[in-house]
């Protein structure tokens, strides 16, 4: 039954001192799923997704890309797995262009002349075209989102992680994140871990709750708004849920 | 960003500049002239190694000596034992690179901090030096080479015509040969940089995590860098000893490894020209300090370090483009306020 | 058992050098990150005190003990309010402004001195253990790296100044907001670890004599332990002396005092490559 799950995660812990980040979490996402994680600040998510990604090593439990145990993997080897990768602080070149950025992630899959059709494709997509020669240490915060989305959707990867995407967007920019979220979900799997509520319900469907480093509720978004118990947990962003 | 070759009108002129002096300069210099400006040209070589892995793989290295030294030596026992000296020279480039891809490998697949990996290269140097000075006696041989401690290794071979030992170079040709190896390795270090390999190294230098959130492995990538610097290195070592006929464990000295990195720092971190500008004003300087009798040495190597850390912290090449870029800008806004002003004044 | 008892003093004797060698660098490190690359010149310099007020009639305890220490301490906070100061957080240019800061020391000195080893007599004599003869300074130089040890223990763990010393250590930004002057901090640390070395190069003076390029024997032993011991100062610099003392020691005895030093290297290479922090970095995190 494992073989249609894409990612999964065996009694994955991560403790820092005496603090347990992430406990004892059991996932599993399936091919080709769009998976939101939601949960309160310090709920663990960000810990989890770092398991996921090889930038912490869990103390305990294992995680598995389509049956391959990638635990204690280093970063690089499971993005050539296939594995798409944004992280919570936007990671990019900053002392270089933002179409020097996008084909040096395109020229990964291909060749030369098709890097630079590739490139331009992707900022085409993600709405960087009009910044392509600007430095991308000199963009704002949601503009350097966008570029490192398209850095990462130029690979083609079957399995994209996302950190926050959100962050710092304004309106416009949250609308086309979510428009591209959505299209890149058709053709592979998707976890987006995100705290913004209005930009969640544009695009979840399946949903998981974290709390406290466990996994708190999985269920289909709606359920998950309605449900008492959720809201509290998120105390102050209660009325975004009810809203 | 590194600009692609085709555009890039510097690299024009330093070639230019470059293959003129190589044909013109032994017409118009006399010997003593020549064999002074093939010191230079050697030292740039030196020099280009620490830039390529400093300015472009992020790799500071505080023991570029300790690859300079083992080019020098291997140069000089392999040549004394062969008579012919062509494949030493090869040697001097291959043995310090597989010696700096092993060092490299323990201290980049350790990941070493930036603090670390300057202690390690530095300590890896002092101990070459300490253990070349401890080889006086003659049990301290390889073939016909005696390694000679401290006092060194004499009457090591000039450069020959590969395969004819007898057909030594005179002065003028080593200079051609040692300048149009400096074009090489220029020009080389170009085609690295702009390459695709070399834009990963440039990523790598901008941002680790985000290079290895594409899939590469920067730990690989930065061992081979490191290599190709410690051989280019190894080879600078092998020209001196054959420019001197003499090598002694100096080669592996704290000043050695200081002055590549004065070098890279008064040039500007960055970029290959300046490094090599660096050398020649650098060299000439502390030639004319020194016979002034009053400062030694270390006094004016010492004192550049500190004023360029302290001071022009970019290097003299960047903080001069910077300069004049902002006087330029100056005088642009300049002429801008004028106008209204003379606006302003018909309007009155 | 004579053997043994000299083979045992001879450990603790290389594992002292050490701990005396490193520990005003490992204060440095500790509180500052910042590797002083001049450490070697500062020995030097606390040699050349002790051997030039000796030679001009201080008696040899007050030259090596008072003098030294107290000269290099005031010359450490002059470097750090004149260069340091001004490379916080640019790590990588204080290493070299410190090794230019090295090459003009050697400069200096020779201009001032000559580029003649100079020395005095070693004092105390020694004392027979059975048929062995080992010199009585072998006790003054364990019994001063245990001293220094356990003083800096001391002071970190029960005194004011300490509490302030670890505050900052673990968070200077959290040590300022409560009314900690970081930077006063910082000056003293340097002015503390350059006094340390200070004493170091004195107590050294007499057996090896000094001569402005002397630093570059010994830098590459504080280095390595230091480096190797990470960033604890007591736990890093003990456990990494006792290793890395030992393993010299060891090859020093089987085959000579110059691969004892590459022996040291290859050692803290291959620990390196397990442990990139060093030993504390991953094991004793929470010591001093």
């Amino acid at each position: 039954m494992s073989e249609n799950y894409i990612l999964t995660t065996e009694n994955l812990t991560m403790r820092f001192g005496g603090v347990v980040a992430v406990d004892n979490v059991n996932f599993s996402l399936k091919e080709g799923e769009l998976r939101c994680l939601l949960g309160p600040n310090g709920a663990g998510k960000s810990t989890f997704f770092k398991c996921l990604t090889g930038q912490l090593t869990p103390t305990s439990g294992s995680v598995k890309l389509r049956g391959q145990d990638i635990t204690g993997w280093l970063t690089h080897d499971i993005v050539n797995q296939g594995v798409g990768i944004k992280t919570q602080v936007p990671n990019l070149f900053n002392g270089i262009s933002v179409y020097e950025n996008i084909r040096m992630a395109a020229r990964r899959k291909h060749l030369k002349p098709m890097a630079r059709e590739k490139a331009e494709e992707m900022m085409e997509k993600c709405g960087v075209t009009h910044l392509a020669k600007r430095e991308v240490g000199l963009l704002a915060h949601g503009q350097r989102q966008l570029v490192e989305l398209a850095m990462v959707l130029a690979e083609e990867p079957p399995l994209v992680l996302l950190d926050e995407p959100a962050a710092g967007m304004t309106g416009d920019e949250r609308d086309r994140l979510a428009d591209l979220v959505l299209e890149t979900a058709r053709k592979a799997a998707v976890i987006v871990v995100e705290h913004d509520m209005a930009f969640i319900r544009r695009i979840a469907k399946f949903t998981t709750v974290f709390n406290r480093g466990a996994i708190f509720r999985e269920a289909m978004i709606d359920e998950i708004m309605s449900d008492r118990a959720v809201q509290e947990i998120y105390l102050g962003k209660q009325a975004d849920v009810a809203a | 960003m590194e600009r692609s070759i085709a555009k890039d009108v510097g690299f024009y002129v330093m070639l230019g500049i470059g293959l003129v002096l190589m044909f013109i300069g032994p017409l118009i210099w006399d010997l003593f002239q020549i064999m002074q400006i093939t010191q230079y040209v050697v030292l740039s070589v030196y020099a280009l190694s620490l830039a390529y892995i400093w300015g472009f793989g992020g790799i500071l290295s505080f023991g570029q000596a300790a690859f300079f030294g083992l080019g020098a030596y291997t140069f000089a026992v392999a040549s004394i034992n062969m008579g012919d000296t062509t494949l030493p020279f090869v040697l001097s480039f291959i043995l310090p690179a597989a010696f700096g891809a092993g060092l490299g490998y323990f201290m980049f697949y350790g990941r070493l901090s930036e603090v670390y990996l300057g202690v390690v290269t530095m300590v890896v140097t002092l101990i070459f030096w300490k253990l070349i000075n401890h080889t006086a006696g003659p049990e301290y041989s390889i073939g016909d080479a005696r390694l000679g401690g401290f006092n060194g290794i004499p009457s090591i071979p000039i450069l020959n015509v590969p395969g004819d030992p007898s057909a030594w170079l005179d002065p003028a040709q080593m200079f051609q040969v040692f300048m149009a190896i400096l074009i090489i390795v220029y020009v080389v270090l170009r085609l690295i940089i702009a390459s695709d390999f070399g834009r990963v190294s440039v990523g790598i230098r901008e941002n680790e995590e985000r290079s290895s959130l594409l899939g590469y492995d920067i730990r690989r990538h930065k061992v081979i860098v490191f290599a190709i610097g410690s051989g280019i290195a190894g080879m600078s070592g092998a020209m001196w000893a054959t420019y001197q006929t003499f090598i002694d464990p100096n080669a592996f000295s704290m000043e050695m490894s200081a002055k590549a990195l004065v070098w890279v720092m008064a040039g500007g971190i960055g970029t290959l020209a300046g490094p090599i500008l660096a050398v020649v004003l650098l060299q000439w300087l502390s030639l004319k300090l020194g016979t002034m009798h009053i400062l030694n040495n270390y006094v004016i190597l010492g004192g550049i370090m500190m004023i360029l850390v302290l001071l022009l912290p970019k290097g003299l090449l960047p903080t001069f483009q910077a300069l004049s870029l902002r006087l330029w800008t100056i005088g642009k806004s300049k002429m801008k306020e004028r106008t209204p002003k003379g606006k302003a004044a018909s309007d009155v | 058992m004579d053997y043994v008892l000299i083979i045992l003093l001879e450990m603790l004797r290389a594992v002292s050098w050490l701990v005396l060698l490193a520990s005003g660098l490992a204060i440095i490190f500790g509180m500052m990150r910042v590797i002083n690359f001049a450490h070697g010149e500062f020995l030097m310099l606390g040699g050349y005190i002790t051997i030039m007020t000796h030679n001009n009639g201080v008696p040899l305890w007050i030259s090596m003990l008072i003098l030294a220490p107290l000269t290099v301490g005031i010359f450490g906070i002059l470097v750090e309010r004149l260069v340091i100061r001004h490379l916080y957080g640019r790590i990588i240019d204080s290493l070299l402004a410190t090794w230019g800061l090295s090459l003009l020391m050697i400069g200096g000195v020779t201009l001032v001195f000559g580029n003649t080893v100079q020395g005095v007599s070693t004092p105390f004599g020694a004392v027979s253990i059975g048929e062995y003869s080992i010199p009585l300074y072998n006790f003054v130089i364990i019994g001063f790296a245990a001293a220094i040890m356990l003083a800096t223990w001391a002071v970190l763990k029960f005194t004011k100044v300490g509490l302030v010393a670890r505050a900052t250590m673990q968070n200077p930004d959290m040590a300022e907001t409560l009314g900690v002057r970081t930077t006063w901090v910082y000056m003293a640390t340097f002015g503390i670890g350059s006094a340390v070395t200070g004493l170091a190069g004195g107590l050294l003076a007499p057996l090896t004599g000094v001569v402005p390029s002397m630093g570059v024997n010994f830098v590459g032993q504080s280095f390595i332990t230091v480096i190797t011991g990470g960033a604890s100062m007591i736990a890093g610099t003990l456990s990494a002396s006792t290793l890395l003392g030992t393993v010299s020691q060891g090859v020093t005895f089987a085959s000579g005092p110059v691969y004892g030093d590459a022996a040291l290297l290859l050692t803290a290479l291959v620990l390196l490559r397990v442990l990139p922090q060093g030993i504390t970095g991953r094991i004793f995190k929470k010591s001093l």
